[in-house]
């Protein structure tokens, strides 16, 4: 996999949670309510990571990274980190919640029908 | 192993976090049956990807020794990442709660 690891590791987070944008109402469909979301933090954390990468805190291995950079040397597989695993944590909160729902309401007509 | 890159940030952004949401945004997200079920797939999902990231046979992320604890559970996951994490998508879902649709309130979905 080489240079491409870190994408293809990425790309594996979004295609596993996919699925979980039809339990309910979605993300996906609220694209303009998740960026709203996850921008803002991924903003933040994106300074952290520049803060870290220039302070030595942490590097990345040249060899599983594809060497695109933004500004202050922040790997593009990065950015994309901070886009994609917040993305995957909203599908699966609204995943989880769209389950709880209905089995509530599966709850309240069996009780209904006592 | 002094700790004092990562490993106090981290604990310094959970601590904003809860501070945001208790302080001022106040959306009931972390009292929520949903929320820590979601987080608890969430973390069993973190260490599957973090322990590939960071797997010290051929590690995508390395880390200073000097800036960490020097713990690191499961695999080689620093334990900081779990702080960064939980900090990073409890965030982003205050962000979401907090533009919860009218309609969408009892579907909470």
């Amino acid at each position: 996999m080489g240079h491409w690891e870190y994408l293809i590791v990425l790309a594996a987070c979004l295609l596993v949670t996919a699925p979980l944008e039809f339990f309910g109402t979605g993300v996906y469909r609220q694209a303009s309510r998740a960026a709203r979301a996850i921008l803002p933090v991924a903003i933040v954390f994106v300074v952290w990571d520049a803060l870290a990468i220039a302070g030595g805190v942490w590097t990345y291995n040249p060899t599983y990274v594809t060497g695109i950079h933004l500004p202050f040397a922040i790997p593009l597989e990065e950015l994309l980190f901070f886009l994609v695993i917040p993305l995957c944590g909203l599908l699966t909160y609204s995943a989880v919640n769209a389950t709880l729902a209905r089995l509530r309401r599966k709850d309240d007509r069996k009780a209904r029908r006592r | 192993m002094t700790g004092i890159g990562y490993t106090i940030p981290a604990v310094i952004a959970v601590i904003l976090v809860c501070a945001w949401e208790f302080g001022i945004l106040h959306t009931g997200l972390l009292r929520k049956p949903g929320y820590w079920i979601s987080m608890g797939i969430v973390l069993a999902f973190q260490i599957v990807v973090d322990g590939w990231l960071t797997k010290l046979s051929a590690p995508i992320v390395l880390y200073d020794d000097d800036h960490t604890i020097g713990v690191r559970f499961p695999f080689d996951i620093p334990v900081e990442d779990f702080l960064f994490g939980w900090a990073m998508v409890t965030a982003v879902l205050l962000l979401w709660e907090r533009q919860r649709p009218k309609a969408d309130q009892a579907d909470e979905s």
